[in-house]
């Protein structure tokens, strides 16, 4: 009970930190580092999507970004083909996409370990070859967004990055929120109980499968959900903007560095891993020699291999170790 | 302490990242105008990206320094604007319209750029001239092909390479000359193309025209760029056996499509090519024989010129900024174009305010040497409607002239003579 | 007729290229239970060690692939020691995430060295040649790739099933403790098989500039659709990554062919899908 005290404590400061990040002065208020913030709290949000299946239940998927990008497309086609707000959109997206999770993974998830994950790859490899011409939804041309006018309604705004950072902390508090009463829920129990060993699950009466495809689903309603904001924030969208195998990787790298199967690991690795991303490429990109992606490239590998883990390995070192300090003083 | 590898590659970048950072703060000067170029300097089509980059510094360097012996405007003196100097703050995009979109916006934001300089993808161009148009920013764009682009009613967008609406019109007048002047009797037509925003635009161009002009519209073969080989591509082309091909096939696969038609001994009577490998000097040079007789537009070629002869000293400062040396091709000189043109409005409009250049930038007839026809105008939206390409064909490693009949300097040999007769 | 056997061969031809690539995908994926996603990049790598020994020193493919193999085994090898023996045994998407890291280091560093232009040996020994057979078209380049990879199989194989140290690697992939408690050195048996996979590749890589420019890029698909016809074979199954890359080639040029080019992969992809619905441990997994 008081374990549960405490991380509800700390979800608020985190939640309130955030809220006021924006509001103080100093290096945080440039553009730029807006941007780096707004895309922080995305990708924070689509890889904690990614972790409710990927690190509490256990099944790796590499096909995230095909239901990032159905979100993608459900806003985009609502604004570009029909006129609309881009809201009903991101939320036929985000049906639609659990949908077809569903449809995809009730075959898949008999699959195990690499068989998984590779079925996974060629999925998005497979939607990404039939969006690419599907001229319906814009094939290889993509949807461009007129210039509309700005505000909430459209969720757009030209200059301004100030809302679209309270538009990805909304997210990031229904992600983070969602993923939190999930963990608290019997249905968090049975998703670890299914990770840890399906077979054990299944004797004491879990429906695995059924506890598998709703973790699916879950995920795959917020992944849309974020895709329908990256393409609101970028006001275009092409399949392999979203629908790509290096789009699926940044979650998963992301989720992983951070700390699989935990509640503030994808923060973490979003909070390490973008900035790293965005500012090696402001200062390198220009040279044109691919520096900035050869040390991002070295980094990864330096991570991974100091901290299979992830960093919340190495957070909970350092609260143990100070405990463990206290303990003996 | 002994420290593992990835330890110090960790704390090398740590050091590097900081140093960076403060790095950029160190430098202001006096009198510059910052430009920035964005451009994909990485990922499948950074070979482009760095030789457009390349360009845009060597008429920054035209432009800074006095060159007397150059005849293009602005070489003479030093700077423009009486002494201000370009400085370019470069960016990668990758290929990826939203990073193409973060970087403009950094650019203008963050590093306080003048006006962009990009971006050869048009994918990532229409993203980040979006950016631009809403901060009343100029972006210049030099070789992106998209008709769309222009087609937007954009108020701070000039593009100046011929759209590839208007190469394909010019393809199909081509035709149409060898039909009506030499009798070649070509009816049917194929497109292949690689499926993406480039490939796929041009094809659907090539196929209005084409139709438009009463022809017929036989094989339509798309493709995944970066293809392990393109067997089946050529056989479906070598099935519907059209008279003509047009092909918008960028690089690596522009090869691989070569070779493949020849192992399985077919080829068109007549074959035009987009911007792409075709273009492509090096490319030229490793096919060998094996490129001849292709043809496509070339906007510039180091066989055009005598018809622009102020391009050759140029070229000889572009050669020393890019590796291995290689001349001018038909996207990058454009990107120098676009250079040129800003900075001659920039100076003609006696301001940097970007309303009063935009306004002077429309208002003028530019002389511009390292154009094809020597002049840069812009209707509405920004088209360059002094855009000129002619039909090039390759023999011998040569790109020579031979449309319109007033800038030809051979005779097109078709049909391409086949591969077992060479 | 004569189409659809022209069709077929290029299809065996191309999947003979698939199952050389594969092959060293299989036996680290086999022994280590590790997919190393920079195998592409193993491959691409390969092809730049034949293409600059092809440009610097006019040495032909046919010579320089035994460099280009060594080469990669040595950095397979290194790559091994240094990064994987970390995470052997640790989460299996530990690995495959440092591989990843490596597959944007080599691609970028590449470019980086060599610039991202397309490079061609203008002239080798076989590039361009054909050898008709009745009305077919046998491409000669991709005859020796076939004929390479044929070889390297059978002798992998072999050495695999008949040899103290193939007996010391099966061992290893089956228990690792096991085969440490017999005395087996499972370090160096992983070591050596990455390198060995490495090898494979590095042939394959040495060859292909014989008729295939090199740049940056060019290992990404291979690699993609390497992991395709490993995982459709079946766990660590030689046989079964030779025949799925042949129905790999095959699906691919006859999909390209009867329903549009464009849908070569897709059909590739969706044959995976199909074939481990059938049997979810591939085609020749136990």
């Amino acid at each position: 009970m008081r374990h549960r005290q405490s991380g509800f404590g700390l979800g608020c400061t985190i939640f309130g930190i955030l809220a006021i990040l924006p509001l103080i002065p100093g290096p945080l208020q440039g553009p730029f580092a807006k941007h780096v913030l707004v895309m922080v709290l995305l990708f924070a949000s689509m890889s904690q999507a990614w972790n409710l299946l990927g690190g509490y239940c256990g099944q790796v998927s590499f096909g995230h970004s095909v239901f990032f990008g159905i979100g993608a497309y459900g806003a985009g086609m609502a604004v570009v083909k029909y006129g609309l707000t881009p809201w009903p959109g991101a939320l036929l997206g985000a049906i639609i996409a659990s949908i077809v999770s569903l449809v995809i993974s009730y075959p898949c998830f008999r699959l195990k370990g690499h068989y998984f994950a590779i079925a996974t790859f060629a999925i998005v490899e497979i939607f990404n070859r039939l969006f690419m011409v599907w001229y319906w939804v814009g094939g290889a041309l993509g949807l461009d967004y007129p210039i509309i006018e700005e505000g909430w309604r459209n969720f757009m705004w030209y200059e301004t990055k100030t809302p679209y950072y309270y538009g990805a902390f909304a997210l990031f508090v229904l992600v983070f929120s969602t993923a939190r009463w999930i963990e608290r829920h019997r249905i968090g129990y049975y998703m670890r109980a299914v990770r840890d060993g399906q077979e054990a699950a299944e004797s004491l009466g879990v429906n695995s499968p059924q506890v598998k495809l709703t973790a699916m689903a879950i995920s795959a309603f917020l992944a849309a959900l974020c895709g329908a904001f990256f393409v609101q924030y970028n006001l275009r969208v092409d399949p392999p903007m979203v629908m790509s195998l290096d789009m699926s990787m940044r979650f998963v790298l992301i989720t992983i560095l951070g700390g699989l199967g935990t509640l503030w690991g994808p923060l973490l690795g979003a909070a390490v891993l973008i900035p790293l991303q965005e500012y090696t490429r402001a200062i390198w990109g220009g040279l044109g020699g691919g520096v900035d992606l050869i040390i991002f490239g070295l980094l990864i590998i330096v991570i991974v291999i100091r901290q299979p883990r992830g960093l919340m390995g190495f957070v909970s070192w350092v609260v143990g170790h100070r405990a463990r300090a206290r303990g003996r003083g | 302490m002994k420290w593992h590898w990835s330890k110090r590659v960790l704390a090398l970048v740590v050091v590097l990242l900081f140093v960076g950072i403060a790095g950029d703060a160190a430098f202001s000067q006096e009198k510059v105008i910052k430009i920035g170029t964005l451009f994909p300097l990485t990922g499948p089509v950074a070979l482009a990206g760095q030789r457009c980059k390349a360009a845009v510094e060597t008429a920054v360097e035209v432009i800074n320094n006095s060159y007397p012996d150059i005849k293009v405007p602005l070489a003479a003196q030093e700077g423009i604007l009486g002494g201000y100097k370009i400085v370019l703050v470069h960016a990668d995009h990758q290929g990826k319209p939203d990073i193409g979109k973060t970087e403009a916006e950094r650019l203008f934001d963050q590093e306080g750029v003048y006006a962009i300089i990009g971006s050869y993808n048009s994918a990532v161009t229409k993203p980040a001239s979006l950016v631009a148009e809403r901060r009343k920013k100029l972006f210049m764009c030099g070789c992106s092909s998209s008709a769309e682009l222009t087609k937007r009613g954009m108020k701070y967008f000039f593009r100046m390479a011929p759209t590839d609406e208007t190469e394909s019109q010019e393809f199909v007048t081509f035709v149409k000359w060898l039909n009506e002047t030499k009798g070649a009797d070509l009816k049917t037509f194929g497109v292949i193309y690689e499926n993406t925003e480039f490939g796929k635009h041009a094809a659907e161009e090539a196929k209005k025209a084409i139709e438009a002009a009463g022809f017929q519209y036989v094989a339509d073969v798309a493709f995944n760029p970066g293809a392990t080989n393109l067997n089946s591509e050529v056989q479906m082309l070598k099935g519907k056996n059209p008279d003509v091909v047009f092909g918008a096939c960028l690089g690596a696969d522009y090869i691989l499509w070569v070779r493949t038609m020849k192992q399985l001994a077919w080829l068109p009577k007549v074959c035009l090519n987009y911007c792409s490998g075709y273009q492509d000097p090096i490319i030229a040079q490793q096919l060998g024989p094996d490129g001849d007789y292709f043809m496509g537009t070339t906007g510039y070629s180091p066989e055009l010129a005598e018809l622009m002869p102020a391009v050759a000293p140029v070229e000889e400062i572009y050669k020393t900024k890019i590796d291995p040396p290689v001349p001018f091709d038909s996207d990058s000189i454009q990107e120098a174009v676009a250079t040129f043109v800003l900075a001659q409005a920039i100076d003609k409009a006696g301001t940097l305010d970007p309303d009063k250049v935009a306004e002077t930038l429309y208002a003028n007839e530019w002389e511009s040497p390292l154009s094809l026809g020597g002049k840069v105008a812009f209707a509405p939206g920004g088209q360059n409607i002094k855009a000129m390409s002619v039909v090039t064909q390759l023999k011998d490693g040569e790109y020579r002239r031979v449309f319109p009949p007033e800038l030809a300097n051979s005779d097109p040999i078709f049909p391409i003579p086949s591969w077992d007769k060479r | 007729m004569t189409l659809f056997l022209q069709i077929a061969l290029d299809g065996i031809l191309n999947g003979m290229l698939y199952a050389i690539v594969a092959l060293g995908l299989t036996l680290i994926w086999g022994v280590m239970d590790v997919i190393n996603f920079a195998h592409g990049e193993f491959l691409m790598i390969a092809m730049y060690v034949s293409y600059w020994l092809g440009f610097l020193m006019n040495i032909d493919p046919l010579v320089s692939w035994v460099a280009s193999s060594v080469f990669v085994f040595l950095l397979a090898f290194v790559t091994y020691k240094l990064m994987v023996s970390h995470l052997v045994g640790k989460p299996a998407l530990s690995a495959l995430l440092a591989t990843f890291g490596l597959s944007m280091f080599l691609k970028n560093l590449c470019l980086n060295r060599f610039s991202p232009n397309f490079k061609l040996l203008p002239v080798t020994v076989l590039s361009g040649k054909t050898i008709p057979v009745g009305s077919l078209i046998l491409s000669l380049p991709q005859l020796v790739i076939a004929v390479f990879s044929l070889a390297v199989i059978f002798i992998v194989y072999r050495f695999i099933a008949s040899t103290r140290m193939g007996w010391a690697i099966q061992a290893t992939a089956m228990d690792k403790e096991a085969a440490e408690l017999m005395g087996i050195d499972t370090e160096k048996i992983y070591g050596l098989v990455f390198g060995l996979g490495g090898a494979c590749v590095g042939i394959a890589g040495g060859l292909l500039p014989t008729y295939m420019p090199v740049h940056p890029e060019v290992g990404s698909l291979f690699g993609l659709i390497a992991f395709i016809c490993v995982a459709m074979g079946g766990f660590g199954s030689i046989t079964g990554s030779l025949f799925a890359s042949l129905l790999v080639g095959l699906v691919e040029a006859f999909a390209g062919f009867y329903i549009a080019p464009i849908f070569k992969y897709v059909a590739v992809f969706a044959l995976y899908l199909v074939i481990v619905m059938l049997k979810p441990k591939g085609l020749f997994g136990w």
